[in-house]
């Protein structure tokens, strides 16, 4: 028989299907409890447990609590949209936000203007208008880590994460800095449960996306645009396709590097989205389809022909082909697999996903569902397999505290200083999520740091009162033992314990005591994984 | 259980990941394998890469002043001929990169000219991927070239401080599967925290790391922890430059002043890097004074304190510096300059077949103008950085390191003396 860590609707099929010798050997003798499904779920369905999280996903039943995340309209989830009422960020559509951004712009280069005899500190004497565009962009970086915290639609939050990687768009070039709230806010969150076809059809024809892979400039080769005035220094006019976008969406967004499409075929998709352009991107206008800049001749993809004569229905029609295709079922299933379950997917996980695909047309709630219930997912040998990202070690730190984010960007700059700047990846692949992207030697030192600064109440942007979750205490034997509850959920090595055992008894002022073993239990091993 | 073929292959059997160690601790364990130990010499070779963020104006950092064209197209911004420093009469440098005029003179500077990215993007971001990844148009590569060469170039010391980025975030340059460190300062290297003993501290992580890591994070902490020893052994505190060696206090002199301790620490850097940003002049861009002229006294300043301060250590470095794309023959209506194609970069140190203006000049007339309006590329930049690696690193794998490139030695620009 199977030894894996199942929740209780979970172990009659296990028991009794004998399922095939796919998950962990025997050989591992997993923890079997509740609480270690419940925490296993909340390390991976959401940013790690806050103080009592356990306790509740245990009462209701683990399943239960996994149907309820993959459900999220049903979660109340006030306590957030309090706080996030408190950004305006949020306030602005993109007109409001591209007139700011283009306002900040123009005020910097008269600023630059003016001073002639430049100072090595340009950002000493930005104007209200800069003031205001850098206020937004921080404040939007920040909401990640304050939704993340907060919600408790944390499924959602770690979806809506994955697809702003997947179909990644860099805050950083020019006019994303302002496209890039409507995109996460309208094209991805909306759609991070929903279907997949939907999501890429939503990110193709988004500003955001067009801009960022330069869609919205490529145009057919028989294009003649009417002449600007030519004079040096002018943005050249568009000539031509531009190839970017349709690599990307073949390569990153469906069938994968491996999808079995030649370079023709990549030319191919870039003619047929011709014309899928900006109405106005310096005033955040929306997608346009331009019919003169369209390639109306026959195009050939992998196979597939679209006849002449057709205008933005062909493109639509392309990506709806895209989003059946085995390989990008495949494709997208196993970075489903691997942020669910392991870096390297299991092959019945990506079975799990791939058959719900089918299923139900692409449904990422289905899929998800899938891989949850599957049996790779609780398999003792992908428990506490993957190492947490930045973002993840951040936010997971703050919940296990129940510390409070405030809203400066400041726990936003604590990630980015982790080395995961928050919707500022430049290449279109997105952050990852496998381990050796994150864990280098100077990384984990600053994950260290971070940790003690976060125990000791001085990480910027976090308040944090451990008297709640930690009664300072001389014993401090159980100091230990209550920091490996509240931190570990239990989860603390001998070795941990006899090394922060060791280290406590040195310090004679037991507040002092309580921030060295939080510091050490959160900066150590066993909480850089999940 | 399921074993990718990936997995199989890559750790070489079943056993191995069933142990749970995973491809790429395997990959990173191996490294200290095939390493020798640290030789007693010191006299390896070191690359030290600058890059200029922003595209930087290679026609006002070396001036084509024997060109009447560029005072016709830059009439408020030309560096007049009675400025300039003049290397051969028809090129010469800004005048506030007049302190390296002596490294010219000695033949550890030299010029290569009109030299960029066979991609015609002008896209800051796009531009700079492709100079740090390699890869010219191929946009999902995902490691670093100074990584690949780290992951094909295995004969090095066993060091945490072999590839070395100062910033807060490894630069794409640096990634990849090798280990490399990306560091603040190294005053500041371990683990802080105010009021309490770092040591101890680090101590603390240190035995906690030891006993209960695996994997990647047992590998890599274990290099993080023997760089903080090494570097409290070389006291970095106590640093003095040499030489009478004064660097600005910017942030490009404080990275190379780092860069200078680390290299006279012995603690086997090979590779160095550092970003210098403020180069994206579209507006009011100055002449012989003004901002851009400020940005490259700088840069001058801060380059020759470093060659000063190394004094005959500067005989195994190289320093390289590049920029992702240069700007506009002409001025633009705001007295700076636009994007453009090809720029100058600049290679310093010992090896360096230095005194002389590389690569072929394509002129400024309009005919052979790229685009019908900026300077041509004429040395693709990974001729230039092949060449370094070959030639000073003694790289034997280009195009390992450039895939879908074979850098040809025919094309090199003879940027390191024979």
């Amino acid at each position: 028989m199977q030894t894996r860590l199942v929740p209780g609707c979970l172990v009659a099929i296990v028991t009794f299907a004998g399922a095939p010798s796919r998950g962990a050997s025997r050989h591992d003798i997993p923890p079997f409890t509740p609480r270690d499904s419940a925490l296993h779920a909340l390390d991976r369905l959401a940013y790690g447990p806050r103080p009592g999280d356990l306790d509740r996903v245990v009462r209701l039943g683990v399943m239960r609590w996994i149907d309820q995340q993959l459900d999220p309209g049903t979660i109340d989830d006030r306590a957030l949209r309090e706080r996030v009422g408190q950004l305006d960020v949020l306030r602005y559509d993109r007109g409001d936000l591209a007139g700011i951004f283009v306002a900040a712009q123009e005020e910097r280069r008269s600023r630059k203007q003016d001073t002639a005899a430049a100072t090595m500190d340009p950002a000493g004497r930005a104007g209200p208008d800069e003031r205001a565009a850098r206020r937004l962009a921080g404040q939007f970086q920040d909401l990640v880590v304050v939704r993340a915290v907060l919600s408790e639609r944390q499924l959602a939050e770690v979806m809506a994460d994955f697809w702003a990687n997947h179909f990644n768009v860099f805050l950083g070039k020019a006019a994303d800095r302002f496209l890039l709230p409507d995109y996460i806010e309208h094209v991805i969150r909306p759609h991070a449960l929903g279907h997949f076809s939907d999501l890429l059809l939503a990110t193709a024809q988004s500003p955001a996306m067009l801009f960022y892979l330069d869609n919205w400039e490529s145009v057919a080769a028989s294009f003649a645009p009417r002449q600007g005035n030519g004079r040096a220094g002018q943005r050249p006019r568009p000539r031509g396709i531009n190839e970017n976008y349709a690599r990307e969406l073949l390569e990153l967004h469906t069938l994968g590097v491996d999808g079995g499409y030649t370079q023709q075929d990549v030319i191919n998709v870039a003619r047929i989205l011709t014309g899928w352009s900006i109405d106005r991107p310096r005033q955040g206008g929306d997608f346009v389809f331009r019919a003169r800049a369209h390639d109306w001749d026959e195009k050939v993809v992998m196979g597939v022909t679209y006849p002449a004569g057709h205008g933005q229905d062909e493109g639509i029609r392309l990506l709806r082909w895209l989003a059946v295709q085995p390989a990008t079922i495949h494709h997208v299933g196993s970075e489903l697999c691997q942020l669910f379950v392991n870096d390297e997917p299991p092959d019945g996980c990506v079975d799990d996903a791939t058959a719900a695909w089918r299923r139900t047309d692409g449904d990422i709630r289905e899929v998800v569902r899938a891989i949850v219930h599957g049996l790779d997912f609780w398999a003792a040998a992908n428990v506490r397999a993957k190492v947490k990202t930045p973002l993840q070690f951040v936010v997971s730190a703050l919940r296990a505290l129940g510390a409070d984010p405030d809203t400066t960007p400041r726990l936003a700059r604590v990630v980015a200083r982790l080395g995961e700047p928050l919707y500022l990846h430049v290449a279109p692949d997105g952050y990852r999520e496998t381990q050796e992207d994150w864990v280098n030697g100077g990384a984990l030192l600053a994950r260290m740091t971070v940790a003690v600064a976060l125990s000791r109440g001085d990480l910027p942007g976090a308040s944090v009162n451990l008297d709640a979750l930690l009664p300072a205490t001389p014993d401090y034997a159980q100091l230990v033992a209550a920091v490996d509850t509240a931190m570990l959920a239990g989860t603390m090595s001998e070795n941990t314990r006899r090394v922060i055992d060791e280290q406590v008894r040195d310090v004679t002022d037991p507040v002092m005591a309580r921030e060295l073993a939080v510091g050490l239990a959160l900066g150590g091993p066993e909480f850089q994984r999940r | 259980m399921p074993i990718s073929r990936r997995v199989f292959v890559k750790s070489g059997g079943i056993a191995l990941v069933s142990l749970g160690l995973d491809p790429l601790f395997l990959a990173r364990a191996a490294w200290r394998l095939d390493r020798p130990a640290r030789p007693t010499s010191g006299d390896s070779p070191i690359l030290v890469c600058l890059f200029q963020r922003g595209a930087v104006d290679g026609l006002s950092l070396v001036v084509p002043h024997g060109d009447s064209r560029y005072y016709a197209e830059r009439p408020r911004i030309a560096v007049p001929g009675s400025d300039v420093v003049d290397l051969d009469g028809y090129f010469g440098l800004h005048p506030r990169l007049a302190p390296l005029k002596p490294l010219w003179d000695n033949k550890s500077l030299a010029v290569v000219h009109a030299v960029g990215s066979p991609d015609p993007t002008r896209s800051h971001f796009d531009a700079q991927d492709y100079m740090e990844t390699g890869t010219p148009g191929r946009k999902a590569t995902s490691d670093g070239w100074l990584n690949r060469y780290c992951q094909h170039a295995r004969e090095h010391v066993d060091t945490p401080f072999r590839a070395v980025a100062f910033g807060p975030q490894l630069p794409r340059i640096l990634a990849g599967s090798a280990p490399s460190l990306a560091l603040e300062s190294l005053q500041a290297f371990g683990v802080r925290a105010e009021g309490a003993a770092p040591d101890r501290l680090t101590q603390a992580f240190a035995q906690l790391y030891a006993g209960t890591a695996t994997g990647l994070l047992a590998s890599s902490s274990d290099q993080a922890f023997a760089a903080v020893q090494e570097l409290r052994a070389a006291d970095p505190t106590q640093y003095a430059p040499e030489h009478g060696a004064d660097y600005p206090r910017s942030p490009l002199g404080r990275a190379l002043l780092q860069i200078a301790q680390l290299i006279k620490a012995g603690v086997g850097l090979e590779l160095a890097f550092a970003d210098v940003t403020g180069w994206d002049t579209h507006v009011n861009q100055g002449a012989s004074d003004g901002q851009l002229a400020t940005r490259i006294g700088d840069f001058a300043q801060a380059l020759a304190a470093f060659a000063q301060d190394l004094g005959e250590k500067l005989r195994d470095v190289v320093v390289l510096t590049m920029s992702e794309f240069g700007r506009t023959i002409r001025e633009n209506g705001t007295g700076g300059t636009d994007h453009g194609h090809a720029t100058a970069m600049f290679a310093l140190g010992g090896s360096v077949n230095g005194g002389r203006v590389l690569g072929r000049w394509p002129g400024l007339d309009p005919a052979y103008r790229f685009e019908g309006r900026d300077l041509a590329v004429t040395t693709d930049f990974r001729d230039l950085f092949g060449e370094i690696l070959a030639r000073h690193l003694g790289a034997s794998n280009l195009s390992a390191v450039f895939p879908s490139f074979t850098p040809d030695p025919s094309r090199f620009p003879g940027v390191i003396a024979g």
